[in-house]
């Protein structure tokens, strides 16, 4: 029954929670399904085994002993664009916001049975895949003749590569998704649910906050201008 | 801008405001005191014109009487045939002189002097005409004077009425949005004047400070429940499905959903007691979100939709109340369940016995499912419904059909097109 999301090299999940018996059976059952999982027990633990190994997902626990979760996201944030699906066991507003303002990909709500967990972590893997790893061959010379240019940003929808003024600006999957779906839409009012389906692949029932939050961040990083709100319906890109 | 134009208008035409009772105050008061100062001033400067008039008459009438004793003629100038004989036997019986002032004739009052001397009753007359105009005269000018006053005093107290008065309309404001739900909102007016208005204010303000506390700590407590039950669940949850296949294993993952929907309808519910649930807004074609709700629900529902309408609403509480309406139909009632959206009104029903009596009385209770034939339940999801109806400011009405069957109906707010 094992269905594995693994082509050569297994993808790798370092799961940071607390609590033992979560953290024993979430493992085992990420492993059923083809993941090879790290775990840590706080966020000490988790920030070294992430600086000691390569992983394609983190899913991290918001209540943490010592360094919590929401800290230990924005610790990895620093140094890292891999995907991070948060866990939290209140879900209430002050912790799905906080941990997606440290810069989360994705929050669920415990408890969650596998198949949710694993949909969500598809999801952040296939928007990872847009990305550009480490290994992505030469930059190309910004403002080139493929790129998308909106004013001093420029998208290379080829290479995924976003330049600011000349300058690399560094996305996470999800904000590098976001940015292409308004790309590919230039001028034309997106609506939250739209951009749920497209960018996080949730129906009606998603929670819009997790794209204000994400358009937030997006403008820290490419000009607060770049992506206006229009009240009551949604964002669009300025062309 | 126009808003507040307006809004200052609608102030000053509500005559019940109270700035125009204090102003009302001050203008009695003012009349009072000029109505009590008028009739002071006139009354004292009429005695004077009588005093100063009865003297003119008795040095005019010693004259006269000094004539007629030297030539014994009288003066026909005031006859005394004239007086009334009241007075004339009173200067005949007394000898001593009298005055009499005459406002027979009020536009040409005198003032008489009569005295009796040997026999004949020698009189003079003095015009008051003059003074009596002249006091006519001073009335004129203390009402003009009065008018004026009021005219300055009025619309002044008014417009010092308007400082207490925008005081108390903040007031009201605050205490509204408190009430709406903003429990940052504060008066904010400071110890300065320490009069009633400072009062209640800060009564105000103390009053958001606990309701606010109670609120907060009642989150906390239901944030803190929530973790604490739901971390153990998840790991439940997730053993559960390690289990290798088998009866038992079907036993444990069937009860371990029923805990977790439990769970989670009891966080549901206590967050909506809390009252700290908002709505998120947005334009949804209510079709397809009730459509993927209900597909969501794994449930067989047959499924009407008339036209294409558009709601303002928050469509993951609309899912809620959906799901909620819909398990609710096939858990009580019986197939088939039927969903008609007809405008912005959504109607779940089913063909089963229908709800309770105590039910369509009194609402849904907790933990209360009514009548045995409605099989079993906790009773928590019309809680959850309705609940979640009062957040999106929809309305939700439960009733049975004629031919049988409950039907639940939400009425949600159309789009209007603009928020904000």
């Amino acid at each position: 029954m094992s269905v594995s999301d693994v082509g050569s090299t297994p993808v790798t999940v370092l799961l940071v929670e607390d609590d033992e018996v979560i953290r024993k059976t979430v493992g085992m059952a990420l492993e059923r399904y083809g993941y090879r999982v790290n775990t840590a027990g706080d966020g000490l633990t988790g920030l070294e085994l992430f600086r000691e190994r390569r992983h394609d997902v983190l899913l991290l626990d918001v209540m943490l002993p010592g360094l919590d979760g929401i800290g230990l996201c924005r610790k990895i944030r620093e140094s890292s664009m891999d995907p991070i699906l948060m866990m939290s066991a209140r879900g209430d507003a002050l912790d799905v916001v906080s941990g997606l303002e440290a810069g989360a990909d994705d929050y669920v709500v415990k408890p969650v049975d596998t198949s949710v967990l694993v949909a969500r972590i598809r999801s952040l893997l296939r928007r990872a895949s847009f990305a550009p790893g480490p290994e992505r061959t030469p930059e190309p010379v910004p403002g080139g003749a493929s790129d998308l240019v909106f004013g001093d940003l420029a998208i290379d929808p080829q290479g995924l590569d976003v330049h600011r003024a000349g300058e690399p600006v560094a996305l996470a999957p999800t904000e590098l998704r976001l940015l292409l779906e308004f790309a590919a839409n230039p001028g034309i009012v997106l609506d939250r649910q739209i951009l749920l389906r497209n960018v996080w692949d949730y129906g009606w029932d998603g929670d819009s906050r997790v794209v204000d939050l994400c358009v937030q961040r997006l403008r820290k990083k490419i000009g607060p201008d770049r992506i206006e709100t229009v009240r009551g319906f949604g964002y669009k890109l300025r062309r | 801008m126009g808003h507040a134009i307006a809004r200052a208008a609608r102030g000053l035409l509500n005559w019940r405001s109270l700035r125009w009772k204090i102003a009302a105050l001050v203008a009695m008061a003012s009349c009072a005191v000029a109505l009590a100062v008028g009739v002071l001033v006139h009354q004292s400067t009429f005695e004077r014109s009588m005093s100063l008039g009865r003297d003119r008459a008795f040095s005019e009438l010693l004259v006269v009487v000094d004539t007629y004793r030297r030539t014994g003629s009288t003066s026909d100038e005031a006859d005394p045939a004239q007086l009334p004989p009241a007075l004339l036997q009173q200067a005949r019986s007394t000898g001593q002189y009298r005055t009499w002032y005459d406002d027979r004739r009020p536009d040409t009052p005198w003032m008489w002097a009569v005295q009796q001397v040997g026999g004949q009753a020698l009189a003079v007359r003095i015009d008051m005409g003059t003074e009596m105009r002249s006091l006519q005269a001073l009335d004129r000018h203390i009402v003009m004077a009065s008018l004026a006053v009021l005219a300055v005093v009025v619309p002044l107290a008014a417009s010092a009425a308007e400082l207490p008065n925008r005081r108390l309309r903040w007031v009201a404001r605050t205490a509204r949005r408190i009430a709406a739900g903003d429990l940052e909102a504060r008066t904010m007016v400071g110890g300065r004047g320490g009069d009633e208005i400072t009062e209640i204010s800060a009564t105000v303000d103390l009053m958001a400070d606990s309701l606010r506390d109670r609120l907060l700590s009642e989150q906390r407590f239901t944030a803190d429940v929530a973790h604490e039950l739901r971390t153990p669940l998840m790991g439940l949850v997730i053993a559960a499905e390690l289990l290798p296949e088998s009866e038992a294993t079907e036993l444990v993952r069937g009860r371990v959903r029923v805990l977790r929907t439990l769970v989670e309808d009891l966080l549901e519910i206590s967050g909506l007691d809390a009252g700290a649930e908002r709505a998120e807004r947005a334009s949804v074609p209510l079709g397809r979100v009730v459509e993927e709700s209900v597909g969501r629900t794994g449930l067989r529902v047959q499924l009407m939709v008339t036209g294409d309408p558009v709601a303002d609403t928050d469509p993951r509480r609309l899912d809620r109340i959906i799901a909620n309406l819909v398990a609710n139909a096939h858990r009580h009632g019986r197939s088939p369940v039927e969903i008609t959206v007809n405008g912005t009104a959504i109607a779940v029903r089913d063909h089963g016995p229908g709800f309770p009596d105590e039910l369509l009385a009194h609402g849904p209770q907790r933990f209360r499912t009514g009548a045995a034939e409605r099989g079993r339940g906790h009773g928590l999801g019309l809680t959850i419904a309705l609940g979640q109806a009062r957040v999106i400011g929809a309305g939700l009405a439960f009733a049975n059909a004629p031919d049988g069957g409950a039907i639940a109906t939400l009425h949600l707010r159309g789009d209007t097109g603009s928020k904000g």
